[in-house]
């Protein structure tokens, strides 16, 4: 019998919900009472400031480095817990962390690449974020 | 420790049965009391050493003291009541884990396997010649290889 991970990716902040957040723009129109409160559209200047460019950009790269202790197929088993991968590709990145030394397993904005490193490292994975140059 | 499919349900619910002797059950609870074994310090969020002392690896510290922490009480739930856990059947012994406490618990094998190599000096373990035997180190090589033994079990259920 197979196991294919039963259980559901995790997923980054944001990441889950955005797709209802498209399925609002794309057409649902509930009944709405003309008697509603006007809407006062949130003031989004503050947000846009506290993060710079460089932190919204996805230029985040989250790496995981080889090291003779996690077991072969513990690594590919997080990478598919984490990530939602399938087997085979979590299994291409963990040869190339065994083989090359390293592996690039995602480009993302900073918050996303935190997020992905503290779930790695929980896991006691040997992975870090790195600003592309 | 030896994983039982069940044949006749595979969603996310349905738990993951291991069966185990009585002497596997006592070596796998004395193996986890030793949890955590990893310091907090060990993790780095970047290999840029201008990282060091920043908030984000501060952070990651934080994050991995309150994530050894959880893991922490529920172990002290599992060694408190056992019997949650470990099912008896006709003289066999059954470990029952839910989807996430089997996420759990390789983790914290995970920690005690890593946090034991760590202890060992960080060994190149492919290497012919072994890590010299001492009786500082024995216990931790001997932990370290048990737990490895016990994460290859649990990983048989979703091979």
């Amino acid at each position: 019998m197979t196991l294919e991970v039963p259980y559901p990716p995790i997923l980054p902040p944001g990441g889950a919900f955005s797709g209802l957040a498209r399925f609002g723009q794309s057409g649902y129109s509930p009944a709405m009472s003309k008697s509603a409160a006007p809407i006062t559209v949130p003031d989004t200047e503050k947000e846009q400031q506290t993060r710079s460019k460089d932190q919204l950009d996805r230029g985040y790269l989250v790496i995981c480095w080889n090291d003779p202790v996690n077991l072969m197929d513990y690594v590919t088993h997080v990478f598919q817990v984490v990530f939602g991968w399938p087997k085979a590709r979590a299994q291409r990145h963990m040869l190339q962390v065994h083989q090359s030394g390293r592996s690039l397993l995602v480009r993302e904005t900073f918050e996303k690449a935190e997020y992905y490193v503290h779930q790695l490292q929980g896991y006691g994975l040997n992975a870090t974020m790195e600003r592309e140059e | 420790m030896k994983f039982i499919p069940n044949l006749k349900v595979t969603t996310a619910e349905t738990p993951l049965v291991f069966q185990l002797s009585p002497g596997e059950e006592a070596l796998l609870l004395a193996t986890l009391r030793l949890y955590p074994v990893l310091d907090n310090g060990h993790h780095r969020i970047s290999k840029d050493p201008k990282s060091a002392g920043s908030a984000e690896q501060r952070l990651l510290e934080e994050s991995m003291a309150q994530l050894r922490a959880a893991h922490r009480h529920k172990l002290d739930e599992l060694f408190r009541a056992p019997q949650r856990f470990f099912k008896g059947a006709s003289g066999a012994r059954h470990l029952i884990l839910t989807g996430a406490q089997f996420e759990w618990l390789l983790q914290v094998l995970n920690d005690i396997r890593v946090g034991c190599w760590v202890r060992l000096g960080c060994p190149e373990l492919e290497d012919a010649r072994p890590p010299e035997l001492t009786r500082m180190n024995a216990r931790a090589l001997h932990t370290m290889h048990i737990s490895g033994q016990f994460q290859m079990a649990l990983l048989e259920a979703v091979k």
